[in-house]
């Protein structure tokens, strides 16, 4: 019986497969069906809609489908191009950590894979174009599906527009016929990729700023320079924020200045773009001033007719996704850019990196705080206002931004993209090309070892700027770094403080000193197996560590190292012994820093007597050396030997003179040692000969290399 | 392979009666103490070059500190070496058919085996700190652990059902109870992973734990001397295990093998032991405790390692990862000496001082009961 049903079930499913194919293959021979599928953000639909342009300039009898998610960026832009439109059920990769919202992803996908399947076996297209954000993996997978069931026959091609794809497009682009790049870089990720820029839609095309200007829905009173700021189709929350805030400092400059500011479609629970913006708009700006906003600030959360706004524009405040990015290249427009920070990969610093690097662009990096215990990236109203007034107050830099802006990306990229999909050869590539300057940004943990590298090298000489060797670098590496102070695992602050210190952003000295003084206790268990404070013994050694780093001195570094001193924590105390010893210049003959010192000479923890007595070298004078001769029969070599070090940095200093007195003294020194030093004769001599080579081939000296490499050849 | 064929050939006629020698425990544990450490001295010249020219040298671990007196670059792996001379003394001097010797045997190769695959691998990626996975290795060594838990408390016990659970304590003549097969197997098993962590974690100076495990496989060997005896066990009040003497010829291989080894391993050493050697070691180890009934003996017989790895653990997992600050100067307990400005030589001889005196304790536990 059960047998039966599954036999008639299955032929009937293999029927209606066979059927379905032969009405595909009929169907794609005849006209052209395509369907397209990309969204999330405009970044991902433009693109979309922009090769949709280039196929129907080609093949005017094109049927489109356009596959998007409900209620995202898709929805409003698409519904204005006529083309058909239908919703899947899809959801963001959630990462491979197993949880409640890997469960929901994979019910999503399966849901949004069935979907698929159907439209795509009713609609019968010959190629499938999508443009990555996560609408489109439910539809390459179904896709995928089909063709290996033999029922689909269709050509599947994925654009990627950033320089570092994202993992679901990682994944896909490794089965789909051809990947198509923005950023020659990327090819690294897809064998089967091909470079061809960024699609732009026709519609943007530069104008004239005062046919432009004629165009819009507003009027701009003549005679203004105009401020185009917006972060994206959906919008940013940093950078709404921070334009309300700008406001404040712009209004001054309201004669010269119209602000048109774009504020997105984002209007979900967490973040509703347009409320919150009309609400931080109410609480910043005093009545009056609003009141002086009419006909000097004009706000709407999307403009279909954008290049107009770009032609009107003679500066753009945005971030930098590749599409905003093309199309102010394509415009040929100067560019603020606030690339998005804690990205996979950095890939809007990278893209804005390569902008400014091009001369059309200059940057602001967001801060991370710790707003009412949630994370959030700022940027500082009056930072943004000054930033916007120094570029408009110097035209003959913003014209040659302008000018450098429109030879920044590859050009006639939809005509390379038709070219693929026709699969013809007749494209003449390396036209209107120009590749990316592409460097790799550090990760955090790389530039630790890199900077900490060059430190140890270099002691004070040291300069992050030259390790790193790009001041716009150096700038985001730093706000990365004080990004890191405001997590919540002290692991990561650590990170931070080092990164802090090895960059040399001495603005966040303060920040570093509170956190240093900072006396929140941790958990009670904790405290239990010897914890102390939230910012935990690791952080304050090298908040007293990067101190020295930094190499800043004032009352406020002075007041919190001597509360260093009597850390709890025996390592901050010794830090900071060793810090004031690299300060001792500034402190030398102090009455109340040698009392101090002279009380961490009787510390239970021998590390910080060494230390002391180093320091007290440093900054002590005739009456310390009595202190130190009074360690002569320590049980430590090591605070023996430190003392005497003292004692004769005391003689070097010229504060106390050799004498009997001081001859006496010394000799009552235990001078037997625990430790010393091998030395291995067949060692140096090799180490000479390979610095010696080295330096004839040109490589850096350095440690033994034979462990690097893995077989070496017999002789 | 001299012990089975004499075996077969003193029954055949009485021109072979002096072979029954071999019956002997001592004559075979003083033959297979000088069989592996012949063993060693012929061939560790030939494998210390072998190591050298195939690249197999210890790997800078990545703690950012090069100095001259570092040192990477000493051709390791040498626990090779001391698993070799202990399988040929065994193969020529044991009883093949002994439990006892064959679990010990599968220990050490088990655990030599994986350390093995470790070396390799921190060879191939060319860094102290990348071979295999902490993860890997502990299921590796948990699996071990299973088996020969199985083993012990199963039905194949060398020690027979009745004896196989009981817990005995030093200093005390009677079991103290029986913990049942499930949880007496359960320690069994995190005992052996423990026991090798720990010396794999002491094997950080010239010669640190090579001496150290001397005296604890020696101890254990006189321990399976009395427990294998049926006259000195009932004087003693152990229960007697029938054929645990087979343990102390495989313990005087073992001291043979690590003699001859602490010769090429004596600072400034010429060859480390590397995993394979610590592992093998440490897995042994466990395995011929569990087998003796001295398991609870071996905290205070293992002393030094069960310290190292403790402060080593202590330091890592709750001050380093944990609560943010260290909690000795610094770990495990060797560097913490060298730390304190002791040298290198002098904190292992001081060790190896600190473990005579453990094994002398356990050794009066014998009588002090």
């Amino acid at each position: 019986m059960y047998i039966a049903v599954a036999a008639i079930g299955l032929a009937f499913v293999i029927v209606v497969a066979l059927a379905a194919s032969l009405r595909w293959r009929k169907l794609a021979a005849g006209e052209n069906r395509v369907v397209l599928s990309g969204g999330g953000t405009g970044g991902h639909v433009n693109p979309a809609l922009a090769i949709a342009e280039g196929i129907k300039a080609r093949e005017p009898g094109t049927r489109f489908l356009y596959i998007g998610v409900r209620n995202k960026a898709e929805s409003v832009i698409v519904r204005r191009t006529g083309y058909e439109l239908r919703f899947v059920l899809s959801e963001g990769y959630p990462g491979l950590r197993p949880s409640l919202r890997t469960v929901r992803f994979l019910v999503k996908a399966g849901i949004g894979v069935a979907q698929s399947i159907v439209l795509l076996m009713v609609f019968a297209p010959r190629w499938i174009i999508a443009t990555g954000g996560y609408v489109s993996a439910p539809v390459i997978a179904a896709a995928l599906i089909l063709k290996k069931l033999g029922i689909g026959h269709v050509r599947i091609f994925l654009h990627e527009q950033n320089s570092i794809p994202g993992q679901l497009n990682a994944l896909m682009g490794k089965w789909v016929d051809k990947v198509l790049l923005t950023f020659p870089q990327t090819i690294s990720f897809f064998p089967n990729g091909k470079v061809v820029g960024y699609p732009i839609r026709t519609s943007i095309l530069p104008a004239p700023g005062d046919e432009a200007r004629a165009r819009l829905s507003f009027p701009i009173p003549p005679g203004r320079e105009t401020v185009f700021i917006f972060g994206g189709s959906q919008g940013a929350r940093t950078i709404n924020r921070a334009v309300v805030d700008a406001l404040h400092y712009l209004l001054p400059y309201r004669n010269r200045l119209f602000v048109i500011h774009g504020t997105g479609l984002a209007s979900s629970a967490e973040y509703d773009a347009a409320a919150d913006t009309q609400k931080r708009l109410e609480r910043s700006l005093s009545p009056g001033e609003r009141a002086l906003l009419e006909g000097f600030y004009y706000r709407q959360d999307y403009f279909h007719n954008i290049a107009d706004v770009y032609s009107a524009s003679s500066l753009i405040v945005c971030r930098s996704g590749a599409g905003s990015l093309n199309e102010i290249s394509r415009i040929g427009k100067p560019a603020l850019l606030i690339p998005k920070a804690n990205l996979p990969g950095d890939h809007q610093v990278m893209n804005a990196r390569a902008m400014k690097s091009a001369g059309a662009a200059d940057l602001l990096f967001e801060d991370t705080i710790r707003e009412d215990g949630a994370l959030l990236e700022k940027v500082d109203g009056k930072v943004l206002a000054d930033k916007i007034v120094a570029l408009l107050d110097n035209p003959a830099r913003l014209a040659e931004m302008a000018e450098k802006s429109q030879h920044f990306l590859r050009r006639r990229a939809i005509e390379r993209i038709v070219n693929e999909l026709y699969d013809e050869k007749r494209f003449h590539d390396g036209n209107g090309s120009q590749p990316v300057p592409f460097k790799d940004l550090a990760s955090n943990s790389r530039l630790l070892h890199v900077l900490s590298a060059a430190y140890n090298r270099m002691g004070q000489d040291f300069d992050p700027l030259a390790a790193i060797g790009d001041a716009d670098d150096l700038a985001y590496y730093r706000h990365r770094a004080a990004g890191l102070l405001c997590y919540e695992t002290w692991q990561d602050r650590n990170l931070g403080v080092k990164l802090i210190g090895l960059t040399r952003y001495r603005d966040k000295i303060p920040t570093l000193l509170e956190m240093l003084s900072d006396r929140t206790p941790v958990s009670r268990i904790k405290r239990l197996f010897g914890g102390d404070f939230e910012q935990v013994g690791f952080i304050r050694r090298n908040i007293v560590q990067a101190l020295r780093v930094l190499d800043h001195f004032d009352g406020e570094v002075e007041r919190h190292l001597m509360l260093a001193l009597s850390d709890s924590y025996f390592e901050v105390r010794s830090e900071a012994c060793r810090t004031i010893a690299h300060f001792g210049p500034c402190l030398a003959g102090s009455a109340a820093w040698m009392e101090a010192l002279l009380k961490r000479l009787e510390d239970r923890c021998f590390e910080v007597v060494i230390e002391a007595a180093v320091a007290l070298g440093e900054v002590g004078d005739a009456a310390t050396a009595r202190a130190l001769l009074a360690l002569n029969e320590s049980h430590y070599w090591q605070v023996r030997n430190a003392a005497l070090r003292g004692i004769r940095r005391l003689i070097d200093r010229g504060v106390i003179e050799p004498s009997t007195e001081l001859l006496e003294g010394t000799s009552a020194f235990i001078l037997t040692s625990t430790d010393f030093k091998p030395h291995f004769p067949i060692k140096e001599t090799y180490t000479a000969i390979r610095n010696a080579s080295r330096k004839r081939s040109g490589q850096p000296a350095g440690a033994d290399s034979r462990t690097e490499k893995p077989v070496r050849k017999v002789q | 392979m001299i012990y089975e064929l004499c075996k077969l050939l003193i029954p055949l006629s009485d021109f072979f009666s002096f072979l029954r020698l071999v019956n002997y425990i001592s004559f075979r544990a003083i033959m297979s103490a000088l069989t592996a450490v012949i063993f060693i001295f012929l061939f560790s010249k030939p494998f210390i070059l072998f190591v050298h020219r195939h690249c197999f040298l210890d790997q800078v671990r990545e703690t950012g500190v090069h100095s001259a007196y570092d040192k990477s670059g000493t051709p390791t792996m040498g626990g090779v070496l001391i698993i070799g001379g202990v399988l040929i003394s065994m193969a020529i001097w044991g009883n093949w058919h002994s439990p006892f010797l064959l679990c010990c045997l599968g220990g050490m190769l088990w655990f030599g085996l994986l350390g093995l695959w470790d070396d390799v691998s921190k060879v191939r990626m060319k860094s102290g700190d990348r071979g295999l996975s902490e993860r890997t290795k502990l299921i590796m060594q948990g699996l071990f652990g299973l088996i020969f838990a199985w083993i012990s408390v199963g039905p194949l016990a060398p020690l027979g059902s009745s004896l196989a659970t009981k817990v005995y304590i030093p200093f005390y003549k009677y079991p103290l109870f029986d913990a049942g097969p499930l949880f007496y197997g359960l320690f069994i098993l995190l005992f052996v992973v423990f026991v090798s962590n720990a010396v794999n974690i002491t094997d950080g100076l010239d010669g640190l734990a090579i001496t150290p495990s001397i005296f604890v496989v020696v101890v254990l060997g006189v321990f399976a001397y009395v427990e294998g005896n049926r006259i000195y066990s009932a004087y003693l009040y152990y229960p007697y295990l029938r054929g645990a003497g087979e343990l102390t010829i495989f313990a005087a291989a073992f001291l043979g093998a690590c003699l001859g080894f602490l010769w090429y391993n004596a600072y400034p050493a010429q060859i480390f032991m590397g995993d394979t050697g610590s592992l093998a070691i440490g897995g042994t180890m466990a395995v011929m405790s569990v087998l003796l009934k001295q398991e609870m003996l071996f905290p205070l017989l293992g002393g030094l390692f069960i310290t190292e790895a403790l402060t080593s653990q202590i330091q890592d997992k709750i001050g380093v990862r944990w609560i943010g600050r260290r909690i000795f100067f610094r770990a495990p307990l060797h560097h913490n000496l060298q730390h304190k400005g002791i040298a290198e030589t002098k904190v292992v001889i001081r060790l190896w001082i600190m473990a005579g005196i453990l094994a002398l304790i356990s050794l009066a536990t014998l009588k002090l009961r």
